[in-house]
């Protein structure tokens, strides 16, 4: 009866897909572990084998156009008879680089964000306005406009998705430093004569750096799926690089002649990639989360 | 409900039995919207067939000149004055009479208007008579004939604001309804000059390339343009047409070192593809037959110079290239030597590698530019693709070897894009290429007595024996391949013969509509 209350329970919440059914008693914890060591494998492993592969193994061949899946070529090959798996891996690469890069700077601007605003009430307004600002424009449209600001091209997207991902994770921050803020503990340590510095670092950083680990890791994803949009779109990088948006795009043309598998793998690898991270992100968050209860 | 049937049924018997064979109303999805709407002066019609307006000349399936409103024209000693006679029995689709002034109305308007037929050569049109006009130019010039094909004579009584949307002319049909970005449809003008046409009506389909297909798979329409991934999957009673063009794409170098400036700023010249062994190797190695295979799914033919095919064409120009043993030979020869093993050929501390720049939003230049670069790596040089935007195309144009197409049947193309007075002007001659034996063919040629003495002259600029802009001169480009325009037909509908289309997929096809017959029952 137990089991089966908690079987129920853990159905509902989000769960890793390749995570075995016996471990389903797995604590909040051991999940957020876990689902981390997969995502880091996954991003690890794409990072590593894109880099020991040379940029110019990726070539194009008028014998071994549009072939579908073999031993010989996993993924296929596309319209100009590139290796599909390659170039998805590539392109995952680049994805992973450019999702990473991007998930650095916007955390980084958020934190700061997120301290400027616990400084006076005036910086916590202005900051409050300017995320409010940002939270109100449709993301995808502030996209489009940073990348084609700076030009277009590989610059052009990681400008727009860095420049772009901060106002959530700053809202949390401005939350929840004004609520360590407020707390007593911050009081009494203010009036032992404790410098506001010795209070940011033994009290309000201890609370925010979960959340800041937790938003990282959901940037990441988001991060990714925005750079593949762009290039989907035609705002990102340019076509002739290995780019999941680009095949994506690419196959929406090929669809109708059935050349099913330009789209299938690299868009399956683009899923796994970011599902893994929001998978970790969510176990992190709860598990860093002091409300949630950790088991 | 029963009495409509049986009137209905008898109507059809009565129109199966009718001895005339009516062909259907005719429905084209080839594209060819123009933007500014259906005003010659403008520009519509350069691209051939300008349906409402009739022409001076037109051009036959073998691109020769023949007379259309023009019964006669002479050019004169001097080569400044065009004397041309026209018909006697033209008249507009309102009835009224075509005369001289009209046309000269045409001309002196289009040459003050400037845009898209740039006919600022012209000094004046005068109406000498009631059917005869002179054409007097700045300076000689006989491409100035294209604008005999290509300009639609519009009548000098209803010519205005509004023309643009409601055209009239003296040409084979007459406009009914047109719904920008949808349809056009045009029915046969009573007064036209050339006969009878069989089709009741012709609407044109524009908009989404799909629909054109399912349109065509649902058999509501009699011929559309297809892209080439599309052109083998033929729907039932219909046949796939793959036409000639000279719709081309090809690379282009430029001839300069690099150091120079343009005005406003972008640079000039660049010290790779300055050297002629280069270009020459490269149009030596490549192999044109395996850029049709990669980049146009076979549909296409391979381009040895600009005008493939043309009147104006020098065979003796082409160098047929897939030869990499001669293309290592030249480049031996001319000192670019891969001493550090790197497969990169150097000469003089300079690596033969430059960018070679595509407009991202094109994927068969995309494709040309990877299957070229894949191409040259044989030959120890390296092409870097480079995806840009047309504006920032713009500024790497004069320093970097680039993907463009041409095509037009007007040898005045080949004269902008080889001619050293064009250096640098728009987005002709963007490497800068000059050559004063060149120069001075393709200014003959502009002076010629007439359009056929004028073609040695035209071959002469490509390969003279000596020297030329061709592959086997100076190789100021190497051209790739002419891209076929493929069609699918109703099997009913017998088209004649057909031109060497120009650049633009699509409505060049139309030339001939208004002899086009159906051949069903």
């Amino acid at each position: 009866m137990t089991d089966l209350a908690q079987d129920v329970a853990l159905a509902e919440e989000p769960s890793f897909p390749s995570e075995p059914v016996r471990r389903s008693r797995l604590s909040v914890r051991r999940r957020a572990m876990l689902s981390g060591a997969v995502a880091l494998t996954l991003v690890l492993g794409v990072l590593i084998v894109a880099a020991f592969i040379p940029a110019d193994t990726l070539r194009v061949n008028p014998a071994t156009r549009m072939l579908a899946p073999s031993l010989e070529h996993l993924f296929g090959t596309d319209l100009l008879g590139r290796d599909m798996l390659l170039r998805t891996t590539l392109a995952l690469g680049q994805s992973v680089g450019i999702g990473l890069f991007a998930a650095v700077v916007s955390t980084a601007l958020s934190v700061m964000l997120g301290l400027v605003a616990s400084v006076n009430r005036v910086a916590d307004r202005i900051v409050g306005v300017a995320t409010e600002l940002f939270l109100g424009l449709p993301h995808f449209v502030l996209l489009m406009l940073v990348a084609y600001a700076a030009g277009g091209g590989v610059r052009g997207v990681i400008l727009a998705v860095g420049l772009t991902h901060w106002p959530r994770l700053a809202r949390v921050l401005r939350h929840e430093a004004q609520r360590v803020m407020a707390s007593d503990y911050v009081a009494v340590s203010r009036g032992l004569g404790r410098s506001p510095l010795w209070v940011a670092r033994r009290h309000l950083l201890p609370h925010l750096i979960p959340q800041i680990v937790a938003g990282f890791v959901l940037i990441f994803p988001h991060a990714i799926l925005h750079e593949a949009g762009l290039s989907f779109l035609g705002l990102g990088v340019p076509p002739h690089l290995p780019s999941i948006g680009v095949i994506l795009s690419e196959s929406l043309r090929a669809l109708g002649s059935g050349l099913w598998w330009l789209a299938f793998f690299p868009g399956l690898g683009l899923l796994l990639v970011a599902l893994s991270f929001e998978v970790f992100g969510e176990s992190l968050r709860r598990a860093t989360d002091p409300d949630e209860g950790v088991a | 409900m029963l009495r409509s049937l049986l009137l209905a049924s008898s109507l059809a018997t009565l129109l199966c039995v009718s001895p005339v064979v009516a062909a259907p109303p005719l429905v084209l999805a080839v594209g060819g919207e123009p933007e500014a709407g259906f005003d010659p002066i403008m520009g519509w019609g350069r691209y051939g067939n300008p349906l409402f307006q009739a022409t001076l000349l037109k051009l036959d399936a073998n691109l020769e000149m023949v007379g259309d409103l023009a019964t006669s024209w002479t050019l004169s000693e001097d080569r400044l004055t065009w004397t041309i006679s026209l018909r006697q029995d033209a008249k507009f689709s309102d009835g009224s009479q075509l005369t001289a002034e009209d046309v000269a109305f045409t001309f002196n308007t289009a040459r003050d208007a400037g845009g898209l037929t740039d006919m600022t050569i012209l000094k004046e049109a005068r109406a000498v008579g009631p059917y005869k006009v002179e054409l007097e130019l700045k300076k000689p010039q006989i491409t100035f004939t294209s604008h005999l094909v290509a300009l639609g004579i519009v009548p000098k009584d209803h010519y205005g604001a509004n023309y643009s949307r409601h055209p009239m002319g003296a040409g084979p049909f007459k406009l009914v309804e047109w719904r920008e970005g949808e349809q056009l449809i045009v029915e046969p003008n009573p007064y036209w000059h050339g006969g009878t046409i069989p089709f009741p009506r012709v609407t044109f389909i524009f908009g989404d390339e799909a629909v054109a297909l399912n349109l065509a798979r649902s058999g509501a329409a009699q011929l559309v343009a297809v892209p080439p991934t599309d052109a083998d999957m033929v729907p039932a009673g219909m046949h796939v047409t793959h036409v000639q063009t000279v719709d081309n794409r090809g690379v282009m170098f430029p001839t300069e070192p690099a150091g120079g400036t343009t005005d406003t700023g972008a640079p000039i010249g660049n010290d790779v593809t300055a050297d002629r062994a280069i270009r020459v190797a490269i149009n030596q190695g490549l192999d044109r037959e395996a850029l049709v295979a990669l980049a146009l799914n076979g549909h296409g033919t391979p381009a040895y110079g600009p005008v493939d095919g043309l009147p104006w064409d020098n065979p003796d120009a082409h160098v047929a290239g897939h030869d990499v043993a001669a293309a290592r030979a030249t480049l031996e020869a001319a000192g670019w030597q891969d001493e550090d093993g790197d497969g990169v050929r150097e000469k003089n501390g300079v690596e033969a590698r430059f960018p070679l720049v595509y407009p991202s939003s094109d994927s068969l230049r995309q494709a040309l530019a990877l299957g070229f670069a894949e191409q040259l790596r044989a030959l120890g040089i390296i092409a870097e693709p480079v995806g840009a935007s047309w504006d920032a195309l713009a500024r790497q144009m004069h320093s970097s070897a680039v993907v463009f197409g041409w095509g037009a049947h007007d040898p005045s193309e080949i004269y902008a894009l080889y001619h050293g007075s064009f250096a640098g002007v728009d987005w002709y001659n963007p490497g800068f290429y000059r050559n004063p034996v060149v120069d001075a063919h393709l200014d003959a040629a502009q002076g010629s007595a007439d359009f056929t003495s004028s073609l040695q002259e035209w071959k002469a600029a490509q390969w003279d024996g000596t020297t030329g802009f061709g592959a086997k001169g100076d190789a100021a480009w190497a051209w790739m391949v002419n891209i076929a325009h493929s069609y699918w037909i109703s099997d009913c509908l017998d088209i004649g013969p057909l031109q060497i289309e120009p650049h633009g997929h699509g409505y060049p096809i139309t030339q001939g509509l208004a002899s086009w017959k159906w051949t069903c029952q």
